[in-house]
């Protein structure tokens, strides 16, 4: 038996030798191919490189092709929009946009970029964890060079480049700023004969307003608010006043949020986590229900609202008349702080074409993108007086005043920060986030394994 | 070995070729054609399997992000094991799985198998239906058990409200907390036992209706025929199928993440399974030695029981 | 007969009436959990999305059904796109499969070679090794040949299990070698013993091996999870599970296409089934 089963082991490693040569063969077509295709790529870029701080190359430049990761491309108005304009102002370059969907784009991206096979130039960043995974893979080029080289003014985008800033060099620039609000259902409140929230508010005005507002009659229940599922809709409130980060290790001042909400879904003034989990409910079928009269989001869901009222998809007698205001705050915090989240592009390090790549990437993220992001009703990270206004001219955009003082932000606090383990951190405070809303845990409890679970991450 | 069996074989291949009339031995044109019939699966076999298995056990040891050099690290990764609190808690909820599923799924199949054995009407039909389960599709089927027990809207819940009378802010979160586990080794056994069951019946038609008429003439009653002829006839099937059923759920994964992962398909540590962890470690955090770590364990777990099943057949057999 | 043995006849009788009537509760009871979820949901795929959870009163089939729930679904998502990936996938695997491991047992079986024993340790021995223990590596490897995000790669994934040589070994050792014997006397080839004599004799086994080699196909979720990114080459499972991420209230339309997905698999099985026992009963599957 001893000998049968060494011989099948050797067997099997020689096999696996040999059958290494096959694959290293296998692999050089590819790799021959995608050269090839990288030579023929190279060779407008000289152009390009003996031309730097041109705007746009001339038109009579060489073609030049450059491959975008990009996700949800039906969904989401401005990639394309983005790409028109671009390819407009310059016409000898060609994007190539690839779309890798949104459910686990950052996971796709990273497979993708790690291997031989990519040829992407430039690539979207959906979130600072998967941006740490990134960098820390080498994958990215960084831009610094290319920023003074270009005489970028880094503080345009109001400090979030600081928090996403890796020993020092900036591996992305965002183009794309989202904050959070609150979202309300201006029938709801008038049927309830409850004034709307405004853009001040405590979160003690804010929980009375929901429990006011909240009829849990059964058959026609109204929920008072809504948390989606994500630990950014209820932890985050607790990094508002500007003395807490994700990244602290200690998580105490999440405690009053949770009593907050979990006292809220006891009474049922929202849905319950473990409904909305069991069915994974969209937030925006949540409010798109009707029965929803007050949601915390991210601003993107602004032009989701209005595009999908105006489409038809969603019912405008259930949520057509609606309205937002800023995020409530602790007591004695200056109203308007909020979370963002910011979307970024990124020049791959395997790019043959870097300089076109990076003229892109500060379009897209320059004045000239940010307008088309605004005329998309999207919030470019460039954000100023000119945005904001074209956002809320936007058809559709609420018409109160409110509603558009809501969009000037004072205090912007990424949801993640850079950090090396923020995709470890991120995962833990997500399962404990889970633990704690499923009631599987107390609050207590759920906060001391956070604590416990990221000091041994940050112990390491 | 395989090099050198290789190389003459190529050379017999020449020989073949250069003069037919002799050279070759009439044993390794024998082996020729064995090879040919072999060679078209076990290429594919060997690049696909047997490769990525050595590959396995080489990258435990490693460290590696799958994109910056790769580094020898001893037994580091398995050091980390232990204080790890996710996979311990992928580690306790896969055993508890394992064995809450496990008998189950064979006793009921067993019995299922039993019945469906009987000249009975429509047994046919009865078989067919008892195999839907396993052939439907987990991503269709979970959505609709989600549905079913829905914790406030599901008609389970509904039932449990208006016949059983269980008060509404009592009724069971199925797919959370302590629960959920119970609901994956329900929903396992649901789905699976058509499986095993028709493994049982190959099994039951193989046991000779003489024994059951002998047992009749000796005044056996159903039980007592069930216990000295069906179960020690079946006895090698029910380690076929205990051996198999291990295995399989010590795979366990889409179940989870279906039934439990929610929107966003994430596991919190009452639900998570090794191979989920495997998966993490692997494609999100990119940690794919520690991930391979995690996989060995699998691996030797499943290796140990399965040994163990086989110890105590050889046992019963002698 | 003397009224004693009749009464004891009777209450024979009656026992086994008794038995015979728990035998049915007992199937119904079992028929009916195996039934309800596939019947709610097609009843769900043809309601509005207020209606699924109406349980007071509850109707299995709604006053307007929505038939343009099956309509629907093929364009909220690229639905046929998807369709055709799997069928490709399952179609090309099932044949890849069917071929090789047959024709590789057929050597371990009848034939006698070198190393015929340390082979075929090595195809058993990882019968007991779980996919999931090599796919991080596994993936690693196809992404160097550059197979990530390729339907080629879920080929050379399932195309060649050892369960199946396995499989088809066990089936092709019950039949008498004396066929095969006698056929070499004949002076037929071996090529054309595994063709003309153990192919069609196989029909059980190869049946059992379709069944399941295509259900498996079919049904593969983290297979394609890992390998196939993009949408235009997405699995139906994929392609389900991404639109149930996306439109989580949509419970009409995720019926409807759950039943969709279902159908494929249930003709196939429904087509193969009456081999079914016999296949798993001759292949040696039940041990």
């Amino acid at each position: 038996m001893k000998r049968k089963l060494l011989s099948v082991l050797l067997t099997a490693s020689m096999a696996a030798a040999l059958l290494a040569g096959c694959g290293g063969a296998d692999e050089t077509p590819a790799a021959d191919s995608q050269a090839n295709a990288a030579e023929e790529a190279a060779e407008p870029t000289m152009d390009d490189v003996a031309e730097p701080g041109e705007e746009a190359p001339a038109a009579d430049g060489e073609a030049v092709t450059l491959k975008w990761a990009i996700w949800d491309k039906d969904a989401t108005p401005y990639w394309n929009a983005l790409k028109d304009a671009y390819e407009a102002a310059n016409p000898n370059v060609t994007i190539e946009m690839t779309d890798l969907g949104s459910t686990d784009y950052m996971t796709v991206l990273a497979t993708e970029l790690s291997g031989s096979g990519s040829d992407f130039d430039v690539v979207t960043i959906k979130d600072v964890p998967g941006y740490a995974t990134l960098v820390s893979k080498n994958t990215l080029e960084p831009l610094d060079s290319y920023i003074s080289e270009a005489g970028i003014d880094l503080a345009q985008y109001g400090g979030v480049d600081k928090q996403v800033t890796v020993d020092g060099s900036l591996y992305e620039l965002p183009f794309r700023n989202d904050f959070w609000v609150v979202f309300y259902n201006k029938d709801i409140f008038d049927a309830a004969g409850v004034d709307y929230p405004t853009n001040d508010m405590t979160f003690e005005e804010y929980d009375a307003l929901a429990r006011e507002v909240a009829d849990p009659a059964f058959g026609a229940q109204v929920y008072g608010t809504h948390y989606h599922t994500w630990r950014s809709a209820v932890q985050l409130f607790g990094v508002l006043d500007g003395q807490h980060s994700i990244l602290d290790g200690e998580y105490d001042f999440f405690k009053p949020y949770y009593e907050m909400v979990l006292g809220e879904e006891d009474d049922q003034i929202c849905r319950n986590y473990a409904d909305l989990s069991a069915e994974g409910l969209h937030y925006s079928a949540a409010f798109s229900g009707g029965d929803v009269a007050m949601m915390n989001m991210g601003s993107w869901y602004i032009s989701t609202l209005i595009s999908s009222l105006q489409s038809g998809e969603y019912d405008s007698s259930l949520c057509g008349n609606w309205g937002m205001v800023k995020y409530p705050h602790a007591e004695g915090v200056e109203a308007g702080s909020t979370l963002g989240t910011i979307t970024g592009l990124a020049v791959t390090s395997v790019s043959d074409q870097k300089d076109a790549a990076f003229d892109f990437v500060e379009w897209v993220s320059g004045e000239e993108g940010a307008k088309v992001m605004a005329g998309t009703g999207n919030f470019p990270a460039l954000m100023n007086d000119e945005v904001a206004s074209i956002i809320s001219g936007l058809e559709g955009f609420p018409a109160d005043d409110a509603s558009k003082e809501a969009l000037s932000v004072s205090n912007l606090y990424l949801e993640v920060p850079y950090a090396e383990n923020v995709s470890a951190i991120n995962d833990i405070l997500d399962t404990y986030h889970k633990s704690i809303m499923n009631r599987e845990v107390s609050i207590d409890e759920g906060i001391a394994s956070m604590n416990e679970e990221v000091g041994k991450v940050l112990g390491q | 070995m395989k090099e050198k069996r290789k190389t003459t074989n190529a050379g017999n291949g020449q020989k073949t070729a250069a003069g037919k009339k002799g050279g070759l031995s009439r044993q390794a044109k024998r082996d020729l054609v064995a090879y040919s019939f072999i060679a078209p699966n076990f290429i594919g076999f060997a690049v696909f399997t047997l490769v990525p298995i050595i590959f396995a056990f080489a990258l435990a040891f490693m460290d590696w992000d799958g994109s910056n050099a790769i580094r020898f690290v001893g037994l580091a990764n398995f050091i980390k094991l232990p204080q790890d609190t996710f996979f311990k808690a992928a580690f306790k909820n896969t055993i508890i799985y394992v064995i809450g599923t496990v008998p189950l799924t064979m006793i009921a199949s067993l019995a299922l198998a039993i019945v469906l054995n009987q000249k009975i009407k429509a047994r046919g039909f009865f078989r067919t239906v008892a195999f839907f389960p396993y052939v439907a599709s987990l991503v269709a089927i979970t959505a609709v058990w989600g549905m079913i027990f829905h914790p406030s809207k599901g008609p389970v819940n509904y039932l449990l409200l208006t016949v059983f009378g269980v008060p509404q802010n009592e009724l069971p979160k199925w797919f959370s907390g302590s629960l959920v586990l119970f609901t994956l080794i329900l929903f396992s056994v649901w789905k699976y036992m058509g499986y095993y069951m028709v493994i049982y019946l190959a099994g039951l038609q193989g046991i000779s209706a003489e024994l059951y008429e002998a047992g009749s003439l000796d005044g056996a009653n159903t039980w007592q025929k069930f216990k000295y002829i069906t179960w020690p006839q079946l006895r090698s099937t029910t380690f076929f199928v205990v051996v198999m059923l291990t295995i399989n759920c010590f795979k366990v994964y889409d179940i989870a993440v279906m039934l439990a992962g929610g929107g966003d398909g994430k596991l919190s540590t009452s639900a998570t399974v090794l191979v989920y962890y495997i998966y993490q470690n692997a494609f999100n955090y990119w940690d794919l030695g520690y991930s391979s770590a995690i996989a060995m364990v699998l691996f030797v777990l499943v290796l140990i029981i399965t040994l163990i099943q086989f110890r105590y057949e050889k046992k019963l057999e002698s | 007969m003397s009224a004693e043995k009749e009464k004891k006849l009777r209450s024979k009788r009656r026992n086994a009436v008794i038995g015979k009537v728990c035998i049915y509760a007992i199937l119904l009871l079992i028929t009916a959990a195996m039934v309800v979820p596939f019947l709610w949901m097609l009843s769900a795929s043809i309601k509005s999305n207020r209606e699924v959870f109406l349980m007071d009163p509850f109707e299995w089939i709604p006053k307007v059904p929505k038939w343009d729930n099956y309509i629907k679904i093929w364009t909220k998502i690229p639905l046929l796109k998807f369709v055709q990936n799997t069928v490709f996938l399952t179609i090309v695997v099932t044949c890849l499969q069917l071929l090789t491991s047959s024709f590789a047992a057929y050597s371990f079986a009848k034939l006698e070679f070198k190393h015929k024993n340390a082979l075929f340790l090595a195809y058993i021995a990882t019968i007991a090794m779980p996919w999931q223990v090599y796919m991080v590596p596994q993936f690693i490897m196809m992404r160097a040949m550059g197979l990530n995000d390729k339907l080629l790669a879920m080929i050379c994934l399932q195309a060649f299990s050892a369960f199946g040589v396995f499989m088809m070994k066990q089936f092709y050792d019950g039949i008498p070698i004396d066929l095969c014997e006698a056929a070499r006397i004949d002076g037929m080839s071996e090529y054309g013993i595994y063709a003309k004599i153990m192919l069609p004799l196989s029909k059980p086994a190869l049946s059992t091996l379709t069944i399941f080699t295509f259900v498996n196909t079919w049904n593969d979720y983290l297979g394609p999870l890992i390998y196939l990114k993009t949408e235009t080459k997405k699995t139906i499972q994929l392609g389900l599970k991404m639109f149930i991420g996306q439109y989580s209230a949509e419970y009409g339309l995720i019926m409807a296409g759950s039943v969709l997905s279902l159908i494929p698999v249930i003709i196939v099985f429904l087509c193969l089934q009456k081999y079914f026992v016999e296949g798993v009963a001759s292949t040696g599957l039940k041990g």
